[in-house]
């Protein structure tokens, strides 16, 4: 197997989407915004479908889903950039954001999707959708709308950072392209995660093999000493056993110990997943995290504060009327 | 110092009971005292340090000097008389010991531990002892300079002692190299000790540049030694060199490797850059610039003899080359020829003496090369003393007439009243250095002459007449000096320093160009008496001090001829050097030849070689007695005889002969210039390149490369304007550019 | 073909080969996806002289890096990449709350969002 795509339409691809880019970027008389667009999306649309092309040996419909919310990301990418009114850029970035959380979803990051919206598009962009409101002039009277002022309608040096950016492109996806067949994936990591997952979830198991009919109403989960299931992640079975006759609490009969298959459609949630791999390999980390917010949050409160300039009356009246609530 | 923490190392003990030498006996291990040898000149040049601190203005340096080194003399005596003609080795301080292996050659031990055998001794003996007796005659002469300078002389005196010590006594050859390079220093120091004048600090430094081509020789010879042999101690030096030596007496000359014949010929360059020999002797006749004592002691009687004791003592080592001792040989006697031709052209009497030194080393050497180190020995030991006394004498005679050395313009010294001592001395040592029958150096010189037609070797007969000649050359320059200016008709000429009426002695001490300016105003029949000094000048006749040492230097040098006939067949001499690593062939007359029948020149030559077909050692004493005769009768004739006034005399009528001759050999041969021109200009032009290359091409490189940032930084700090878009842009093309990187580099 | 057809239990995975799994969308496709949005966000941020639309600009800048992280995780099956995602959002929050306080600061002083404006905040 060569390259991963054909080079020719990938550096094609990328010189479309530059001129795309250069033409669709605001300016200040006649800006050719639709043929830009257009070009744009062609170049991405060369890009994907190369890769396509090549990755399809077995002649598969490619994921309409992923084309999709790729589209629609990077269309709003394009919206964000080159809308000259900052509320509009933000509306397609909350877009982006939505596509983005799609293709989450598509890479079996439930959560991590969900995040995405509640937290991007629900809280900071609408912080900056007030941000934009707060810092726009008003109107004047006779203008029915106010005109975008110059520097939204003017993009700088267009052509320069275009090149810039696009040549950055070429690299990024060439290093993409080369590099990715030097990635391994290692499964036995993966393998012995989600043990480690399932293992912390034993009576969850435990109701979805009853559930499947795969034990016994009076089977349980065995566990050991420890507390812990014994889980075969190769045969897919786990151990489990009938309570101990004599009914001493926690303990198992021996002799009942059998291994049965775990359902397919059962395996540590991803939230559960990313729970356990979140507390317990970045506990500093989120530490940090923490701190990181709280100092934003007292930053962010210093540096917005009005300052209020009372004069020395001003002062004394509000003491006196203080005083008096106080009293009161 | 380090006398306190005496270590015994007993593994050195092992080592040297390994030597395979015929006359080796096991190496004993000696007593603690002889470091105190070493220890107590140190100790004088701190006190003379302290002292100098204190701005000390008696005489207290000098006597504290000739204490400490008259115990140190004693010592050496008793070291001697301990010795009883064995070997010894004695630790006293683990100096330098590390290993970067285990394996052969990755140790480097070079301890502060001393080699005592017959030839340490010897040279010990004559060190101290004539160190004890010229500091007492320095502390009369330099008397005009009590004070900081006083301090100084005597603390460079006493470094001077305790670097040869550690030359002479050292037992490897890194504390030799120490002690060589400390003689150097000193040598420097005292040369140049009249620092205010141009021609002394001129001398300092020619020495020293002179020196440093012999030393880094030394130093070469030494680090090769270190990688052949694998140590730089004696004990194990010799013992390894043993096969070699076995090797060619067998006659397998090629079982030699290279690097063993390279070792002694860099030792060789290096005894010929602090002996004053051929190509390098030049430094010595101009070291006269220093103090008369300094002469003396350094540069007569025992750092120039450091060179000789080089190679007696690495003899087993020489004795392995093929070309190491016949070039010393062919050196030696050039030099001593070539020295005695400039010294008979001179004027100036310590100059004179000076090239007589530098003959008299010649002499030894080939005495070395000869194989009679014996021979060599004993003429080094009998130079010392009868040297330091002419050049005592010529000392008191500098003191005494305000710096006159021109033998033009004194006469009749010894008759004038309070200098009957000098004269007696001067006549000993002129004696002496003239080989007159039954002197000390008439026997010591003829063991070297007589061995000359023994040896076989390439051209050794032609080398013997060279010497024979040089020997009547000798005979005459040296009478010349004492019929000119010891008797005749009494008339002087104050120099041009009277440093007895000057409180600040040392800026007018001596004069510029001694031989050259006397050269020119020779016929002028009053020279150029500076106005004010006239006939109202009264020399100062020697004190007490001078007259002493004189006295005891003279018998010394008389008594020197006793151990020849000290028992029998050339007495004690063979045994000067008995016992030790120089003795390796030369333990007898007869068994030189055979040595060198037996591989080293010429297999199957004759086993003894003949003068006018007899033995030369019976013969040689009549044919250098007559030889020494006609030199003193040539003396006589045209400097005595006749003679009616100081600046004249019938040698004057025999110059205009000579042509052209006699002005090249009163300009020493033009050795000076040739080496201007062969050396000093060459340099100093390529200097002058250099200069250029480096105005020109290495500072405009590092202009270079301080314009450029200069420059870059100039366009570039425009860029930094304030503007956002500008610095991500930045980041931007500096992301690309490390992907592009990463990918050429990596994918 | 279902929304989620790709997300079968990680533990099943660990079995079969992933790109099968994947349908035809492979590790490159959303690195790429990635890759583009990145360089449209540098693009934008050089372009817009709105300090407001430049820091849009970053955060979708952040979005890309996100989308890339995620693709890995999935693709390695380790959840480290989302956990990396939850703290790309913190930094986007905090970076956020500074920068659009600042901007409001800056729209006070100057009444425009140029960022031209302070070009005399150079050194």
């Amino acid at each position: 197997m060569g390259e991963v795509i054909n080079p020719f339409i990938l550096y094609a691809g990328v010189v479309l989407g530059g001129l795309g880019v250069l033409l669709a970027l605001p300016r200040k008389r006649i800006s050719p915004q639709v043929i830009g667009g257009l070009l744009g999306a062609l170049g991405v649309g060369v890009l994907l479908i190369g890769l396509g092309l090549k990755a399809s040996p077995e002649k598969q419909l490619p994921n309409v889903y992923f084309y999709v919310f790729a589209a629609v990301a990077l269309g709003g990418c394009l919206r964000v950039i080159t809308h000259p009114r900052p509320v509009y850029a933000a509306l397609y970035f909350i877009l982006t954001i939505l596509a983005s959380a799609g293709m989450y979803l598509i890479l079996a990051a439930e959560f991590m999707a969900f995040a995405l919206i509640i937290i991007y598009a629900g809280a900071i962009l609408i912080t900056y959708i007030f941000v934009i409101m707060l810092a726009t002039q008003a109107p004047a009277e006779d203008e029915e709308e106010a005109a975008a002022p110059e520097y939204d309608q003017v993009s700088r040096e267009p052509a320069l950072a275009a090149v810039c950016g696009f040549v950055l492109l070429a690299a990024l996806s060439t290093m993409v392209v080369r590099g990715v067949r030097g990635i391994e994936v290692n499964r036995g990591q993966a393998a012995f995660q989600s043990q480690e997952a399932m293992e912390r979830v034993p009576r969850r198991l435990e109701r979805a093999l009853h559930r499947a009919k795969a034990i016994s109403a009076d089977e349980a989960v065995y566990l050991t000493p420890d507390g812990l299931p014994v889980i075969d992640m190769h045969t897919g079975t786990v151990v489990v056993a009938r309570p101990d006759p004599t009914g001493v609490r926690g303990a198992f009969a021996e002799a009942s110990r059998r291994s049965v298959a775990i359902p397919s459609s059962f395996d540590a949630r991803n939230v559960e997943s990313l729970a356990f791999d979140f507390l317990n390999r970045h506990p500093g980390a989120i530490e940090l995290a923490g701190v990181i917010l709280l100092m934003a949050m007292l930053g962010a409160v210093v540096l917005s504060r009005r300052q209020v300039e009372l004069d020395e009356e001003a002062k004394a009246n509000q003491s006196r009327r203080l005083s008096a609530e106080g009293e009161a | 110092m380090n006398s306190g923490s005496i270590i015994p190392v007993l593994n050195l003990l092992a080592a040297g009971a390994e030597e395979g030498h015929a006359s080796a006996g096991p190496v004993a291990h000696g007593p603690w005292w002889v470091a105190l040898i070493v220890v107590l000149p140190m100790l004088g040049a701190m006190l003379c340090g302290a002292a100098a601190a204190l701005k000390v203005r008696s005489k207290l340096p000098a006597f504290l000097t000739v204490g400490l080194l008259g115990a140190s003399c004693a010592l050496a005596v008793s070291m001697y008389l301990e010795l009883a003609g064995g070997r010894s080795i004695t630790v006293s301080y683990r100096w330098i010991d590390f290993a970067w292996g285990t394996g052969e050659g990755q140790r480097l031990v070079a301890n502060f531990g001393f080699y005592i055998d017959s030839l340490t001794c010897l040279w010990m003996l004559f060190v101290t002892g004539l160190a004890t007796l010229i500091a007492l005659y320095a502390s009369e002469y330099m008397s005009h300079d009590q004070g900081v300078g006083y301090c100084r002389f005597f603390a460079a005196f006493n470094l001077f002692v305790f670097s040869m010590a550690c030359l002479v006594m050292g037992d490897n050859l890194l504390l030799l190299y120490l002690g060589w390079e400390g003689v150097g220093l000193c040598s420097y120091l005292l040369i140049g000790y009249f620092y205010k004048r141009p021609a002394a600090v001129a001398a300092a430094k020619k020495a020293f540049i002179v020196n440093r081509i012999g030393d880094l020789a030394l130093a070469l010879g030494t680090m090769l030694a270190f990688v052949h042999f694998g140590s730089v101690e004696y004990a194990v030096i010799f013992a390894k060199a043993q096969p070699y030596i076995e090797a060619i007496k067998s006659g397998h000359l090629d079982q030699v490797p290279f690097v063993v014949q390279v070792i002694p010929l860099l030792f060789m360059v290096g005894a010929f850059g602090k002996s004053a020999q051929l190509p390098l002797y030049v430094w010595l006749p101009d070291a006269m610039e220093g103090p008369t004592p300094v002469s003396a002691l350094i540069h007569a009687a025992t750092m120039v003899t450091a060179g000789v004791y080089l190679i007696a003592r690495t003899y087993p080592i020489f004795l392995c080359s093929e070309y190491a001792l016949p070039v010393v040989a062919w050196v030696g006697a050039l030099t001593a020829l070539l020295a005695a031709t400039i010294g008979m052209a001179q004027f100036d009497i310590k100059r004179i003496m000076a090239y007589s030194t530098v003959s008299q080393l010649g002499y030894m050497f080939a005495g070395l090369a000869f194989l009679s180190s014996a021979g060599a020995a004993y003429h080094v030991f009998t130079h010392a003393f009868f040297k330091a006394t002419l050049f005592l004498c010529c000392g008191a005679v500098m003191h005494g007439f305000a710096g006159q050395l021109d033998l033009r313009k004194l006469s009749g010294v010894a008759f004038m009243k309070g200098w009957g001592i000098v004269g007696l001395a001067m006549l000993i040592g002129c004696l002496n250095l003239a080989g007159v029958p039954f002197t000390a150096g008439f026997f010591s010189k003829d063991m070297i002459l007589a061995e000359s037609f023994v040896t076989m070797g390439p051209g050794y007969q032609v080398l013997g007449w060279v010497l024979l000649l040089t020997a009547g050359l000798t005979a005459y320059y040296t009478f010349r000096v004492f019929f000119r200016v010891f008797v005749g008709p009494k008339t002087f000429e104050p120099g041009d320093e009277l440093h007895a009426h000057d409180d600040h002695g040392h800026d007018a001490h001596g004069h510029d160009s001694r031989g050259d300016a006397h050269a020119e105003a020779e016929h002028g029949p009053a020279g150029h008496a500076a106005p004010g000094h006239g006939h109202d000048f009264h020399p100062h006749a020697p004190g007490w001090a001078i007259n002493l040492v004189l006295l005891i230097l003279a018998a010394a040098s008389i008594a020197a001829a006793l151990p020849y006939f000290m028992g029998e067949h050339g007495g004690w001499v063979p045994k000067l050097v008995h016992e030790s690593s120089a003795t390796t062939i030369s333990d007898g007359h007869g068994s030189t030849a055979a040595f060198l029948a037996s591989g080293l020149h010429e297999p199957g030559a004759s086993a003894h070689g003949t003068l006018f077909g007899q033995d030369p050692h019976k013969i040689m004493y009549y044919v250098s007695g007559a030889i020494g005769a006609v030199g003193i009768a040539i003396a006589f004739v045209l400097h005595y005889a006749g003679r009616k006034t100081a600046g004249t005399s019938r040698a004057d009528a025999l110059v205009p002969a000579l042509g052209p001759v006699a002005g090249w050999a009163r300009r020493k041969w033009l050795v000076d210039e040739l080496y201007d021109a062969l050396v000093r200009t060459p340099l100093w032009v390529l200097s002058h390149v250099f200069h250029l290359i480096d105005k020109l091409l290495i500072d405009g490189l590092v202009n270079l490369f301080g314009w450029l940032p200069r420059a870059a930084a100039q366009r570039l700090r425009p860029t930094q304007g304030g503007d956002l878009h500008g610095y991500a842009a930045g980041m931007a093309v500096g992301l690309g550019a490390v992907l592009i990187l990463v990918w050429m580099l990596i994918l | 073909m279902s929304l989620l057809a790709a997300s079968s239990p990680v533990w099943m995975l660990a079995q079969a080969a992933p790109p099968a799994e994947m349908g035809s969308i492979t590790l490159a496709h959303y690195l790429v996806v990635s890759a583009v949005m990145f360089c449209l966000g540098v693009v934008g941020f050089l372009t817009r002289r709105n300090l407001i639309v430049m820091f849009l600009c970053t955060e979708m800048m952040f979005q890309a890096a996100g989308i890339a992280l995620v693709a890995f995780s999935r693709f390695h099956l380790h959840h480290t990449g989302q956990s990396f995602v939850i703290f790309v959002l913190t930094v986007a929050a905090a970076e956020a709350a500074m920068a659009l306080a600042l901007v409001v600061l800056l729209f006070r002083k100057r009444e425009s969002l140029s960022a031209g404006e302070w070009r005399d905040l150079r050194g």
